[in-house]
């Protein structure tokens, strides 16, 4: 619960893309703007899929847009 | 708030009034000594219309009113997104596992008054209170999640 392991730079690409809105986003891949907020403050991690969409639309390779924090990684 | 939060809200607020007027029933059939078998399945009726129409009937109004109140303040035509995403899908579902198990005790709880020789009032009486409040505590469970993430 709170915060996710998995982070990303979802804010600074959408700054990059001529400041494009949560909304815009959203529409683009297919979710609700509250999703794109939750993920923008990590309290959410999206499925694989998702995660691909949206580094489609920002014309990046999925590491650049996601990274995983192994710090207190249980296993 | 989303849409998927306000049809939460609508939810909780219409499930609590249900079982506040569901407590208050009962404890009048208690206290007037016309707690029968009669009385309590007409209640049970009563609740589970109650549950169904004005919940229908509330979302709708909640919506509309909402929508309305957007237009007023923004000056634009309403825009409803009504879509279900994955987050949505996730937090329903998870929703529906704590109403289940809440469901679950409330309805062993209530077998078990049976077992220990009480009438079969009291554990029909205790199924459709576990019921409800089931659904009550799956709703707080949904919006906790909305607003903490997960």
């Amino acid at each position: 619960m709170g915060k996710s392991r998995v982070r990303n730079n979802i804010r600074k690409l959408r700054f990059f893309r001529d400041e494009m809105t949560q909304q815009q986003l959203a529409d683009k891949v297919g979710v609700t703007r509250q999703t794109i907020i939750a993920m923008e403050q990590e309290k959410y991690s999206p499925s694989l899929e998702l995660a691909f969409r949206i580094a489609l639309v920002f014309g990046v390779p999925l590491g650049e847009v996601f990274s995983y924090d192994p710090e207190d990684d249980p296993i | 708030m989303s849409y998927q939060e306000k049809n939460i809200t609508v939810s909780l607020v219409n499930f609590t009034l249900i079982l506040g007027f569901y407590l208050i029933r009962v404890l009048q059939m208690i206290q007037g000594g016309s707690f029968n078998s009669t009385n309590v399945f007409r209640l049970w009726g009563t609740i589970i219309v109650l549950a169904v129409v004005v919940t229908i009937l509330a979302t709708i109004l909640t919506h509309i009113v909402s929508g309305i109140i957007d237009a007023i303040i923004t000056k634009q035509e309403p825009d409803i997104k009504d879509i279900q995403d994955e987050r949505d899908t996730t937090i329903d579902l998870r929703g529906t596992k704590i109403t289940y198990f809440v469901s679950s005790i409330g309805g062993f709880l209530s077998m078990l008054t049976f077992v220990l020789g009480q009438s079969p009032l009291i554990m029909f009486t205790l199924l459709v209170f576990f019921g409800v409040l089931a659904q009550i505590i799956g709703d707080i469970s949904r919006l906790y999640l909305y607003r903490r993430g997960f």
